[in-house]
């Protein structure tokens, strides 16, 4: 159980706070309701671009970075396709500091040109390093246009292309500021030995005074649904073909998501489960298999990806892939497989809630789903999942009309190497 | 409010630090438990000899990967079942001079998962079959590894800093993965696990007797032996180039020899380690990244072994930009070695050091690995307190010296891959 108080300040901002005695460190997380698909499909990775120029200085205050540093914290950013991150981890008895380098980031930036000119380029060797100079670091960059062909999760976080960030002009980040910074869309999260009272004072000192600015009302393309099977394939310099099933599944909010999340892993999570005794350790066409789900707020993927073991065909794998999805999907789960599900879900979330960041940000997106408190209703919402709903869902998602594939193939030159 | 003003900071003068309880094992083996977990988390960490300095080529690797593969009778698909049942998570990995295995669960589960865990490993007889199996994966992983800038440098880096002794700067070749012996791997299993446990260390809200029962249940393991590990290793300085002809970006590496926690001068050179490159405000993030964008990061580290240690720089920067990299990178030795450090900028790292170590220290886990990590080298937690002491009284012209006596351009090892 983890124990929050709520508030929200007038000019729409929401406040979170997690008391927790045993810890001398205090964490400060900001989420922005921004992410990539907030972005227009001519400047793509800029939410991401973004979040590197938010480091960049604010209006009073030139660096945000060595403020906080001598404070004894650390600070750190993540951007997905949903929503923007910021969090600092620092001794407690430091935490205005954390406050006063937030709030002053959020009342207004101050980018100078040479601070945008660096990001682009660290952004692009950013691309280079995690997306292009990889075996199969391109994978997502192929799969989402592929899965995707109205929603804005067609691009990934990085971007469409580097020359997008490169493009990338003063004035648009400053309108990005003005559209996606503001006190009511974002979430604060406070965790810490702390009481209530002195939060509210805190947060009253620094966030009160930021003005106010309307929400803009997110108005996404809806992905129709998928009716028909889509494969594409890529060739590489790679030594292993690889494959990327992606299935369609709902979305965070809906009461099927943690059915389906489930059923991923009934399908491939672990070395027990089904894809990975029948095609790695039983039939041997594969060196690696495993299913996951991509958890976006928008309408989602279940995955399946994995290796072919040397010699095996596509043609081979792909028949004995849908042979296994078919006989799961007449297949009822037994009662000792739920229980074996049951008992990974229970570590994992015991185990992610163990730190006190971790917990600040599970807070944090579960407030922007709808309800903070989500995340103790969380296990319970496992709990309820019987054998046969896992089969309904099976059916409606694990299906070849459903489902995209994308193949990367070695080049024959670099097989033998 | 006038919001360019900070508001005052409070310094951290002293950090309480738990000590586990020490149990021995045998008269050379140790468990180490931490209790005070506010939740229903455990971990159980099992230390082993099976590092790759032990056995031939990839031996140690191979060993490691057939622990839970199981005999004749129970395969890897039951054990595996039987890990999930319980809701446990099993991790094993190997470094140079070691091997570990760690267990995760809920406590309720722990003991009935040790228990089992402890019966399919001590069976465990590298079936053939299972053996072709791990050696096909791990050779597709290899490959797939020799695609990538960052791994070749760091071969290339391990062969040049371990340059005076064979058994620490053998790398991995294509030929580790043909005639792999079973007889070999049976041996090393017996020897480096069977009778090669060095350490357990546990987190967890345990019974005392819990704990009694992991000490007996691991007990046969115990290793009896002393373990001696080399203290003389030299690098071998130069220039060292890695040509992958497709690369977008080379990855860098540049490092030497040093020491580790049984070093006087450890304390201070972490200190100069972290100014140069070891947060995201050092000289190296803010030339480097912050001002030129060559790259994504780039960080330096000091690696330690039983009985020495080496110093490491690491970035992957444009391929157009690797020589001004390198350039740079000189330039902020000798900048560390002649002139003084601001009292601003020291003043910062000290504070940010100290937060550091607080954060290290809150909490059972990081309690217990902080402990792991001073405990290793003969040393118990007072070692942070005088960690705390030398932060607080630092001066920069300490800090010049150690520049001057370790940051030496001709003693470094460059290597480039790209």
């Amino acid at each position: 159980m983890i124990h929050f108080e709520r508030f929200t300040l007038e000019n729409g901002l929401r406040v979170l706070f997690h008391k927790d005695v045993t810890t001398p460190m205090a964490v400060v997380n900001t989420l922005y309701d921004v992410g990539a698909r907030d972005e227009s499909e001519e400047q793509t990775g800029f939410a991401h671009l973004f979040e590197h120029l938010m480091f960049g200085g604010s209006v009073n205050i030139p660096d945000f970075d060595a403020p906080l540093q001598k404070a004894g914290g650390e600070s750190n950013a993540f951007t997905s396709n949903d929503i923007t991150n910021y969090y600092n981890i620092l001794p407690k008895e430091n935490i205005e500091t954390a406050l006063w380098l937030e709030s002053d980031r959020m009342l207004s930036l101050a980018f100078t040109d040479k601070s945008l000119e660096v990001q682009r380029q660290v952004v692009i060797e950013e691309f280079k390093q995690r997306y292009l100079n990889q075996p199969y670091g391109d994978v997502w960059l192929e799969l989402r246009p592929l899965c995707y062909q109205v929603h804005a999760y067609k691009w990934a976080t990085i971007g469409k292309s580097i020359k997008h960030i490169e493009d990338a002009q003063m004035i648009d980040v400053r309108t990005f500021f003005a559209k996606h910074y503001h006190p009511g869309n974002a979430i604060l999260c406070i965790a810490g030995n702390f009481e209530l009272d002195e939060i509210k004072t805190m947060v009253d000192k620094y966030y009160k005074y930021i003005p106010q600015i309307s929400k803009h009302t997110r108005n996404l393309p809806v992905e129709p649904e998928q009716m028909e099977y889509r494969e594409k394939s890529l060739e590489r310099d790679v030594p292993a073909d690889a494959f990327y099933f992606s299935f369609k599944m709902p979305e965070r909010t809906s009461d099927r998501y943690y059915t389906v999340d489930v059923l991923s892993d009934a399908l491939g999570r672990e070395k027990s489960s089904k894809l990975f005794i029948q095609l790695k350790k039983e039939k041997k066409l594969v060196t690696d298999i495993s299913a996951y789900i991509t958890g976006s707020a928008d309408a989602g993927l279940l995955m399946v990806s994995g290796k072919l073991n040397s010699g095996v065909t596509f043609e081979e794998f792909e028949a004995a892939f849908w042979d296994c999805i078919s006989e799961f999907n007449q297949e009822q789960l037994s009662e000792v497989d739920m229980t074996k599900l049951l008992a990974k879900i229970r570590t994992s979330k015991e185990f992610q809630e163990q730190g006190l960041l971790n917990r600040a940000m599970n807070l944090s997106f579960f407030e922007l789903m709808g309800d903070a408190d989500g995340i103790n209703k969380e296990l319970e919402e496992y709990q309820k999942i019987s054998a046969s709903d896992i089969k309904i869902e099976a059916k409606k998602i694990l299906r070849k009309e459903n489902c995209s594939l994308l193949r990367v193939l070695s080049k024959k030159s670099n097989k033998n190497g | 409010m006038d919001r360019t003003i900070a508001p005052e900071l409070k310094k951290i003068e002293s950090i309480e630090f738990v000590e586990p309880k020490v149990y021995p094992v045998n008269d050379k083996v140790n468990l180490y438990w931490m209790k005070e977990v506010p939740n229903e988390t455990a971990r159980v960490e099992l230390y082993f000899d099976g590092g790759t300095i032990n056995g031939k080529k990839g031996t140690s690797s191979f060993v490691n990967g057939l622990l839970l593969s199981g005999n004749s009778v129970t395969n890897s698909i039951k054990i595996n079942h039987q890990i999930d049942l319980l809701g446990g998570f099993f991790e094993s990995g190997i470094t140079t001079e070691g091997s570990a295995m760690s267990v995760y669960a809920l406590r309720e589960n722990m003991p009935e998962l040790l228990t089992f865990l402890k019966k399919c490993i001590s069976e465990m007889d590298c079936q053939e079959k299972e053996i072709n199996e791990l050696v096909q994966d791990k050779k597709q992983k290899f490959q797939v590894n020799l695609q990538k800038t960052r791994f070749l440098a760091q071969r290339e880096f391990q062969k040049r800093i371990f340059a005076s002794d064979i058994k620490y700067s053998q790398i991995v070749t294509p030929d580790y993965y043909e005639n792999v012996n079973r007889i070999e791997l049976q041996n090393f299993f017996d020897d480096n696990y069977l009778n090669g446990l060095t350490k357990i260390a546990v987190v967890g809200n345990f019974e005392e007797k819990q704990i009694q029962d992991i000490i007996q249940l691991f007990q046969p393991w115990a290793c009896k032996k002393d373990l001696k590990y080399i203290s003389d290793m030299q690098n071998e300085a130069g220039n060292f180039h890695i040509v992958k002809g497709d690369a977008m970006q080379s990855a860098v590496r540049v490092g030497r020899i040093l020491f580790n926690k049984k070093h006087a001068d450890y304390h201070d050179f972490m200190i100069l380690n972290t100014i140069l490159g070891d947060y995201f405000g050092s000289r190296l993030m803010t030339n480097i990244r912050e001002d030129k964008g060559y790259t994504y990061g780039i960080g330096s580290m000091v690696a330690e072994y039983n009985n020495f240690g080496y110093f490491m720089i690491g970035t992957e920067v444009g391929k157009e930009v690797k020589d001004n990299t390198l350039v740079e990178i000189k330039m902020e030795f000798e900048i560390l070695q002649k002139e003084l450090v601001p009292e601003e900028e020291l003043g910062l790292v000290q504070n940010y050091l100290l937060g550091q170590l607080l954060k290290s220290a809150d909490g059972a886990y990081s309690m217990m690995d902080l402990y792991l990590s001073a405990q290793v080298h003969d040393k118990d937690l007072n070692f942070y307190n005088e960690e705390i002491k030398h932060i607080q009284e630092i001066s920069p012209k300490r800090i010049q010296e150690l520049a001057q006596k370790y940051l030496n351009w001709e003693d470094m090892t460059i290597v480039s891959a790209g």
